[in-house]
């Protein structure tokens, strides 16, 4: 049978917890966000790398999913 | 003028080549930036012990990628992306028990396979005041497999400048039409189509870190299973769902920047899986005009096996039982760890790398009752080049 | 239907209730900050009344502001003459990187520096960049944000008027 919540699903609430603790802040003004535009903070850094890598992935594990929507398929999976 | 006055230069070009950004007012990116990557990686030939028969070198893969990304108006930019793969090897075709029954891999003929893909997307971006549509819609192809695609998202960014909300559908159409279908009885021409969604939120937490959460749900249905095996059935439906996690933290003393994500992922195959990686990217000033960053970064990778798999394909079962020998609906669990190396000079940005993958079963934190003897090892090496202009 | 313009209304509200800061036709408020060069003097608003001043608040980490500060250059020899003054608040904390800034694109204009943020508080700042122009009797005459291809025409035509008035 399946167990609601295995020790895998309490790490990911664990990280989710933690995420949410942290947004409890103060709030940031438009001219303190110095240290955010630096390119290294980005969500992506190498837009290119990244694609990249999810590609590999994808094509040697089962899974796939990120914060955008799935792209093209390839015969690789 | 001392060599100080470069950095600032750095700063106008190394934001070009950053889109997503959180920090000001969303508009078209201020310059033109064009991009290209070559790597090569190179999966680890299996032991002569492991394979009953065929090849024993796998895949070596070349993947040459192009971008470029420039504004049009004051509220539109555009957008094209290329890539073209060259692979040759050869890939597990069965699996078959040894004379102690263990599990044994037999890769596809002599001859291997080799391949090429290509794919071509193009996409623009526009911006409103609080929010940016973007669209792109691309096609790749290869000699036996073709997937057409649409993507459209939107993004909006909130009133208190913290936090963007994004959504993005899309949509891709593939068609598969194996080589030598008669020759090896394969299905001759099958399609399937994808539909996936996400959501996700970034905020600001603070002025040295930021946070994004976000829920993919993908849903694909048709022809799902891997014509060149000798025994693949797959059901002809599977939802996937992923939950992201993203985490930036500047520190400032240590002039660096840490990246944590996490992913948790399910699918009715039945495979669940976690992703972990990290990196660290330490900034490196120097007297000179060229600023270097070093990255090094690891990652984790473990999943459940799917129902169905299996390591010894069993021949007599109901040809329509769902049966896959695939590696990668195992358990299994995987190490890899890369180094990127940034060099960032007047307009230029030049990025060397490499990683090393390693996929085992006793990496597995899921209970691994049928180890795959076909997990794959690779080492990867890329050079990019990034112009700003 | 009511509902909906009810809701309309609501959403049009909380989008122009937005700029809590100086707003087109208020005073602008009077402030006196350090200049980002040393021993250089003091600047105050206050002091520039009967001119047009046209403020703009930037940092050297904010790619569309880099990309106006030399245009800016070009406005100000144009309209100097004329009357303009323009002060372009830099935000940049560390201070040095604005420097840095400075020191490869040198401006003509007065550049005061706000490092702790009071006066980007003070009007209201919500996005980099924010500029405001105030006229000579101090009302401010334009508000605008961010900068893309076609907003120096505006920025111009509006300082312009704001010549003519006075």
């Amino acid at each position: 049978m399946i167990k609601l919540i295995s020790k895998q699903h309490a790490l990911g609430l664990l990280v989710l917890i933690s995420a949410i603790n942290l947004t409890a802040c103060v709030e940031v003004r438009a001219w303190e966000k110095g240290y955010l535009a630096k390119d290294e903070m980005a969500w992506k850094t190498d837009v290119l790398e990244d694609a990249l890598a999810k590609h590999i992935f994808f094509s040697k594990e089962a899974s796939s999913g990120s914060s955008n929507a799935a792209g093209g398929g390839c015969g690789c999976n | 003028m001392t060599n100080r006055y470069s950095k600032s230069l750095l700063a106008l070009s190394s934001t070009a080549l950053t889109l997503s950004s959180l920090t000001h007012a969303d508009a078209p990116p201020p310059q033109s930036t064009a991009s290209i990557k070559s790597t090569n990686y190179q999966e680890d030939d299996l032991l002569s012990n492991e394979v009953l028969f065929g090849e024993l070198s796998r895949y070596d893969i070349d993947v040459h990628q192009f971008q470029l990304i420039t504004p049009v108006s004051r509220n539109s930019s555009f957008q094209i992306n290329g890539s073209y793969d060259s692979l040759s090897g050869a890939s597990p075709w069965f699996t078959t028990a040894d004379a102690e029954g263990e599990p044994i891999v037999n890769l596809s003929g002599a001859s291997g396979i080799y391949d090429e893909r290509r794919e071509l997307s193009v996409g623009g971006s526009y911006y409103f005041e609080n929010d940016t549509l973007s669209a792109s819609a691309g096609r790749s192809a290869e000699n036996d497999y073709t997937a057409t695609f649409v993507n459209v998202g939107l993004a909006h960014e909130l009133k208190n400048k913290l936090t963007t909300i994004s959504l993005n559908a899309s949509v891709s159409n593939d068609d598969i039409f194996p080589t030598d279908a008669n020759k090896f009885n394969r299905i001759e021409r099958a399609s399937k189509r994808s539909v996936s969604t996400a959501l996700s939120v970034s905020h600001i937490i603070n002025q040295f870190s930021t946070y994004q959460t976000a829920i993919s749900v993908t849903n694909q249905k048709g022809f799902l299973s891997d014509p060149y095996k000798l025994r693949d059935i797959r059901p002809d439906t599977k939802s996937q769902y992923a939950w992201t996690n993203s985490f930036r933290l500047f520190l400032d003393e240590a002039d660096a920047a840490l990246h944590l994500n996490y992913r948790l992922y399910h699918d009715d195959f039945g495979i669940g899986s976690h992703t972990v990686d990290f990196a660290w990217h330490q900034n490196l000033t120097t007297s000179l005009p060229i600023d270097f960053r070093i990255v090094p970064s690891i990652r984790y990778y473990t999943q459940s096996s799917a129902n169905f798999f299996t390591n010894i394909d069993d021949f007599s079962s109901n040809p329509l039982m769902p049966q896959s020998s695939d590696y990668r609906l195992a358990a299994f669990g995987a190490i890899s760890g890369g180094i990127n190396i940034i060099a960032n000079i007047n307009s230029w940005r030049i990025t060397l790398g490499a990683e090393r993958y390693q996929a085992k079963s006793k990496y597995s934190s899921y209970n691994v009752s049928k180890p795959s003897t076909a997990l794959v090892r690779f080492s990867r090496f890329s050079l990019g080049f990034d112009f700003s202009y | 239907m009511t509902t909906t313009k009810r809701l309309i209304g609501l959403l049009v509200f909380f989008a122009f209730s937005s700029a809590l800061g100086t707003e087109e036709g208020e005073l602008a408020p009077d402030f006196t900050l350090p200049s980002i060069y040393e021993n250089q003097p003091v600047i105050t608003l206050g002091n520039l009344k009967g001119k047009t001043v046209y403020i703009d608040f930037w940092a050297s980490w904010c790619a569309p502001c880099l990309r106006s500060m030399p245009l800016y250059n070009d406005l100000y020899s144009r309209y100097k003459d004329q009357g303009l003054e323009i002060l372009a608040i830099n935000v940049d904390n560390p201070i040095e990187d604005g420097l840095d800034f400075l020191a490869d694109t040198p401006l003509d204009f007065l550049v005061p520096s706000d490092i702790d943020g009071e006066i980007s508080e003070l009007f209201g700042v919500i996005g980099m960049p924010s500029s405001y122009l105030v006229d000579a009797d101090g009302s401010v005459r334009l508000v605008h944000m961010g900068f893309r291809d076609g907003d120096l025409e505006t920025i111009e035509s509006a300082i312009q008027a704001s010549l003519a008035a006075h």
